[in-house]
């Protein structure tokens, strides 16, 4: 009996390690003020504090709002009012702290604090602004899209 | 004529303005300890400038890259609304164990407050629990009581009303040692549960 209870705990502890790294989640929403939107695939959702992000998600915001979320390597992104932001591609491993990062940002202000993705090299995380793409390495840096004054 | 000529003149400069189209900011910051990484701003033509200093800034547009200096005031003028949305950092918490088993030190029972207080001043707050063990056991045994130890610190959390999915709670075994050490060797430092609070 007790050895068929060790072997089912067994199996239970492999099943929550596999679901444990299947999520689809790459970070969350922590602030957010006036009107947020996630755009998913052809899905455009009311977004609220706690939200999960996943990668090819676009975030627009409206005037006077602003959102900021953390992804799961610690990378820190905000957006100020009247942006549209969409997470590319989005891929981090929690051991080898191995990852890419694409981000582009279409118009308005975006605020990075880099994490542990650009901590290597300069061409694991990049961010496209309308006229060029930056290469990011262990950072803060602030991005305004022309036009929008 | 002369003033055909001017309106021509202005016509062709809006022209040029126009051409250029507005540009695209980036601002390099410091980090809250005054250190400073890097960002290479390419534009589409193929130039580059490097930004290394803290302030540094590019202005880019359609075929053009310049590179500048900005002034702290203007930064917090023209981004304030994106600066004020930023998450706060994350924050790290070790909680020390007794030997074998989960019941924390005496000395980790005010960190604990100090947890739970943190989580409860965040909002939407994430908290990964990493349970690691000093080197007394088998390999395989410390792998279960690290996450023993991980799940007991979330099981205390979810106790105090954080949802169960805002909670991640996994084992390490030995193989994180803050000290490391011989095999089968006592480690207090090593027998801990590490959370961030994100």
């Amino acid at each position: 009996m007790l050895r068929i209870l060790t072997v089912f705990s067994a199996i239970a502890a492999v099943f929550v390690i596999c679901t444990s790294q299947g999520f689809a989640d790459i970070g969350q929403i922590k602030t957010l003020k006036g009107d947020v939107k996630i755009v998913r695939s052809d899905k455009t959702l009311s977004a609220k504090a706690g939200d999960i992000l996943e990668q090819k998600d676009s975030l627009v915001t409206g005037a006077n709002s602003s959102v900021g979320m953390t992804f799961i390597d610690g990378t820190r992104f905000s957006a100020g009012p009247n942006s549209t932001l969409e997470l590319s591609r989005f891929r981090f491993n929690p051991t080898t702290h191995d990852g890419e990062f694409q981000t582009s940002v279409k118009r308005g202000t975006l605020a990075i604090i880099s994490g542990q993705i650009a901590k290597r090299s300069s061409e694991a995380m990049k961010v496209r602004t309308p006229a060029s793409i930056l290469g990011v390495r262990g950072t803060r840096f602030l991005v305004k899209v022309g036009g929008e004054e | 004529m002369k003033t055909l000529r001017s309106v021509f003149t202005v016509l062709i400069l809006f022209l040029v303005a126009a051409c250029a189209g507005p540009k695209d900011v980036i601002v390099l910051l410091a980090d809250e300890n005054g250190k400073v990484g890097e960002v290479t701003v390419q534009s589409t033509d193929g130039s580059k400038v490097v930004l290394n200093k803290a302030l540094a800034s590019a202005e880019v547009g359609a075929g053009d890259l310049t590179k500048g200096q900005m002034v702290q005031d203007r930064v917090d003028v023209v981004f304030k609304d994106v600066l004020s949305a930023l998450p706060q950092n994350p924050v790290s918490f070790i909680l020390y164990f007794r030997t074998g088993g989960t019941v924390l030190t005496e000395a980790s029972k005010p960190v604990l407050k100090k947890l739970f207080d943190a989580v409860a001043n965040r909002q939407a707050a994430e908290i990964q629990v990493t349970g690691h063990t000093d080197r007394v056991g088998s390999a395989g045994n410390n792998d279960k009581l690290a996450l023993k130890r991980a799940q007991a610190v979330a099981q205390m959390l979810i106790d105090r009303g954080i949802k169960t999915k805002r909670v991640r709670a996994v084992g390490r075994g030995e193989r994180a040692p803050l000290v490391p050490t011989k095999d089968g060797k006592r480690e207090p430092k090593n027998r801990r549960v590490e959370v961030i609070v994100r």
